[in-house]
């Protein structure tokens, strides 16, 4: 865990209105560290600025036919550090495309949508409900 | 005799002859020795017969009339002794008997001397004295009956007095009671009406917001049949409700001016794709001599058409459907209209004829089975009708067809006719509308905010009327939808806050589940500008909602996005931005600048995927510009067409529609990008 108080989260999206738009609702509604990214590259280079969570936008070029994807992002953070908990982001609601996410070890998939903000929030709170519960079981299998 | 002896003596004997009463001498013997001619008169015989006779033979009772003699012996005389003479004819005399004895000159007892005086006419006298008396005793007696009987009658009528009283007040009380009943009966169905409308709205309100979403062919059956049964089940209440209005004579009815016309053909409208459906022919004769311009009370004409139309419609299965108006006459004050709906459906057999307009009647019973409803429809018609002083006959031909006609009559006017509220198309472009909807009940807020949204407003919900007017007072807002029951402080209270003691004049909509007049009087007399009843109808809100706010200019204070566009419609609406911003303008202003800067190289990558016919930039670009529609407030059409190229760019099909589509999401960005950045430069204006 991170040495400071807040939680720090990644925001990948190269859609800068929607990415704003969920920064704005983050600063909002919690008090957490906010970093936004518009690509999957940026995100990776600041990997060492250790994140709690990250949000990633699953189409990442949909400008730049060159730009790094979103699964690619996936797999380069799961490969820097595998428990960095990363929340898929997208408009789709293609199942294949939720499946293939979580087969790219991807903590939660949300649809891009009004609520979306919510149910991020809901992810997050699980993400550390889970990881709560991961430290103890830790500790009492090191006693056992 | 000496001559002076014997004039004495004729002397003496002319007086006894003149007195009147009888008088008698007797011997000691009890014989008569002389008499006079009264004695002869009263008891009818001669002298002759009477002297040396039995004295006592003439009375009735001899027995006394010796002993009176010898009383007369014994003490010399005797008075007033009554005896009762008779008369050889039998006639008797009533007489006092006096006597007394006469001596000779040495004293020795002769004889008795004997005055009988006549008493007939002091006895009659006597005893009509004592009848009188009798009499006069009974009469009093009778008087004091009579009294009494008074008295008693007396007694008898305060105490009718009292029971009538006692049945004036139970009259009174029993009246009373009757009103109360009359009362309670009322408020009963309107509190029922109520209890069972408010669950009815948000089934039929959740029901059609469910119908707007992407469903499968069968769910959209169901609902479509779940709808259909909510609407007639409300259709059934408030007809129940019209009735008992009838029943308790509180069915008032309007005197508005309307135009005859164009009422009856809007109305005729709602039965078009029903009659099509069917493939009946509807056919409308109207009578030109019918002024235009007529003052009566359309909602209830239209309600009496509905029902005959709807049951020429529900009961033909081929032919046609005639509605004709026929002026009959008109004098300078009012016109008469015959109204007649024809049909040519199964006809109804004549013995029941009379029956139809009873309550819960059909022709036959098994009408109901093969053609539904509730037999409530006629029963109202011809309540309405005759509640209007109108009459309303049937012809009716088993297998032919049915004419049912009723004639109403309508205050002619030179008014004009209040323009009806037309349907304004929910696509009409009107935004920016803030609405405040006081509403306890979770599920009808749900409902409202469901519904508001989907018109693009922007609402605020308050739990009771209090609530409201706090956020009255802390906002503006263009119009409030205001229910009527609500804990704290209800609708009517709370209007008349507003207008009185706030002076505001912010439309106010009545939503009500209870339509009685009772509450239409008071929702006028409080204040509101006009009502709807639930569950409500999209449609009729929106107009209401648009007609009143669009009437007074809308007073858009301190609202940083106003501006002259000129004619041109906007296309972009700030509401979804301002509300997630919280309005803090420095947000607002990045968020335009994003997408003022984003959406170009979209713009562009879209053109170029289209004219490369490189499938997947075109695809991958719209995909990028979905989201920013909803956050600019850009209609959801334009979004419903970029998915559309999203997916002819992913199939490959319709490449021919493609160019078209990818044209309009270019114009319709490039017009959003012009009016973010016009209101960019307001904003920055209005806040330095």
């Amino acid at each position: 865990m991170n040495n400071k108080n807040k939680i720090k989260i990644f925001l990948v999206d190269d859609d800068a209105l929607f990415l704003k738009l969920l920064e704005m609702d983050f600063l909002q509604h919690a008090d957490f560290e906010i970093e936004t990214f518009a690509t999957g590259e940026l995100c990776i280079e600041n990997l060492s600025h250790d994140p709690d969570v990250i949000i990633l936008d699953y189409v990442l070029d949909g400008l730049d036919k060159n730009a790094m994807n979103g699964i690619e992002t996936l797999d380069r953070i799961k490969t820097f550090d595998e428990h960095i908990p990363v929340v898929m982001l997208s408009s789709q609601d293609k199942i294949e495309v939720a499946v293939s996410c979580m087969h790219h070890k991807a903590f939660d998939y949300v649809v891009k949508s009004e609520t979306a903000f919510i149910r991020l929030q809901k992810a997050i709170n699980s993400i550390f409900g889970f990881q709560k519960l991961e430290k103890q079981l830790n500790w009492y299998m090191e006693r056992m | 005799m000496s001559i002076i002896n014997r004039h004495e003596s004729q002397y003496a004997r002319s007086l006894i002859e003149a007195s009147l009463d009888p008088l008698v001498t007797i011997n000691t013997k009890g014989k008569i020795t002389d008499m006079n001619e009264a004695l002869a008169n009263i008891t009818g015989m001669t002298r002759e017969q009477l002297t040396n006779t039995d004295f006592f033979d003439y009375f009735t009772e001899p027995q006394k009339a010796r002993e009176v003699y010898l009383e007369v012996f014994a003490n010399g005389s005797v008075t007033d002794s009554p005896l009762t003479l008779r008369h050889g004819k039998g006639k008797l005399t009533d007489v006092l008997f006096n006597g007394s004895v006469y001596k000779d000159n040495r004293g020795n007892v002769l004889g008795v001397v004997v005055v009988a005086r006549d008493v007939t006419d002091q006895k009659r006298i006597a005893t009509e004295l004592n009848e009188a008396k009798i009499s006069a005793e009974k009469a009093t007696k009778v008087a004091e009956e009579a009294t009494k009987v008074a008295e008693e009658a007396t007694k008898v009528a305060e105490e009718a007095t009292k029971v009538a009283e006692e049945s004036k007040r139970k009259a009174e009380n029993a009246t009373k009671i009757a009103e109360d009943a009359v009362k309670a009966k009322q408020q009963f169905l309107s509190n029922m009406s109520h209890e069972i409308r408010t669950p009815m709205n948000a089934i039929i309100g959740f029901t059609k917001v469910l119908l707007k979403t992407d469903l499968t062919a069968k769910q959209k059956e169901y609902l479509t049949a779940i709808k259909m049964s909510g609407d007639s089940l409300i259709v059934l209440i408030n007809d129940i409700l019209d009735l008992a209005k009838v029943d308790a004579g509180k069915m008032t009815f309007e005197q508005t001016p309307f135009k005859m016309v164009l009422s009856l053909s809007a109305m005729l409208h709602l039965f078009e794709t029903k009659i099509q459906e069917k493939n009946l022919k509807l056919v409308k004769v109207y009578d030109d001599n019918i002024p235009e311009v007529l003052v009566g009370d359309p909602v209830r004409l239209h309600q009496i058409i509905l029902n005959l139309v709807s049951n020429a419609v529900k009961f033909t299965s081929n032919g046609k459907i005639i509605i004709s108006t026929h002026l009959l006459s008109e004098d300078e004050k009012k016109v008469t209209i015959e109204f007649a709906v024809t049909d040519t459906g199964i006809g109804i057999p004549e013995n029941k004829l009379e029956n139809i307009f009873e309550n819960f009647q059909q022709a036959t019973s098994g009408t109901s089975r093969l053609y539904g409803g509730t037999g409530l429809g006629l029963a109202i018609v011809k309540q309405l009708v005759e509640a209007q002083n109108g009459t309303i006959h049937v012809k009716s031909q088993v297998g032919e067809g049915s004419t049912f006609s009723f004639t109403l009559s309508f205050l002619k006017t030179n008014a004009d006719a209040e323009s009806e509220l037309e349907m304004v198309e929910p696509d009409a472009e009107i935004r920016n509308i803030k609405v405040l909807v006081a509403e306890d009940i979770a599920i009808n807020q749900l409902l409202m905010k469901t519904i508001l949204d989907d018109f693009g407003f922007e609402r605020d919900i308050a739990e009771n009327g209090k609530i409201a007017i706090e956020k009255l007072k802390a906002t503006s807002y263009d119009i409030i939808l205001m229910d009527l029951q609500m804990p704290e402080m209800n609708g009517f209270e709370a209007t008349n806050y507003i207008r009185n003691t706030m002076n505001s004049k912010v439309p106010i909509i009545a939503l009500t589940a209870d339509v009685t007049t009772v509450d239409l009087a008071k929702c006028r007399a409080v204040g509101m500008n006009d009502y709807i009843a639930k569950p409500v109808d999209e449609r009729l809100l929106y107009s209401k909602i648009v007609g009143l706010v669009k009437k007074p200019v809308p007073v858009l204070e301190q609202k940083v996005h106003v501006q002259n566009s000129g004619d041109r419609i906007k296309c972009i609406d700030m509401d979804y931005l301002i509300r997630r911003t919280k309005s803090n303008p420095v947000l607002m202003m990045e968020m335009i600048s994003l997408y003022l800067e984003q959406t170009p190289p979209l713009i562009s990558a879209m053109k170029q995927g289209l004219q490369d016919k490189d499938w997947n930039s075109l695809y991958l670009a719209v995909h990028k510009m979905i989201p920013s529609f909803s956050i600019m407030g850009i209609s959801s059409d334009f979004e419903d067409m970029a998915k559309k190229v999203q997916e002819f760019a992913s199939t490959q099909k319709h490449a021919e529609e493609m160019p078209a589509l990818v044209l309009q999401l270019e114009n319709i960005c490039v017009q959003a990008c012009e009016e973010l950045e016009e209101e960019f430069n307001s904003i920055k204006n209005t806040n330095p």
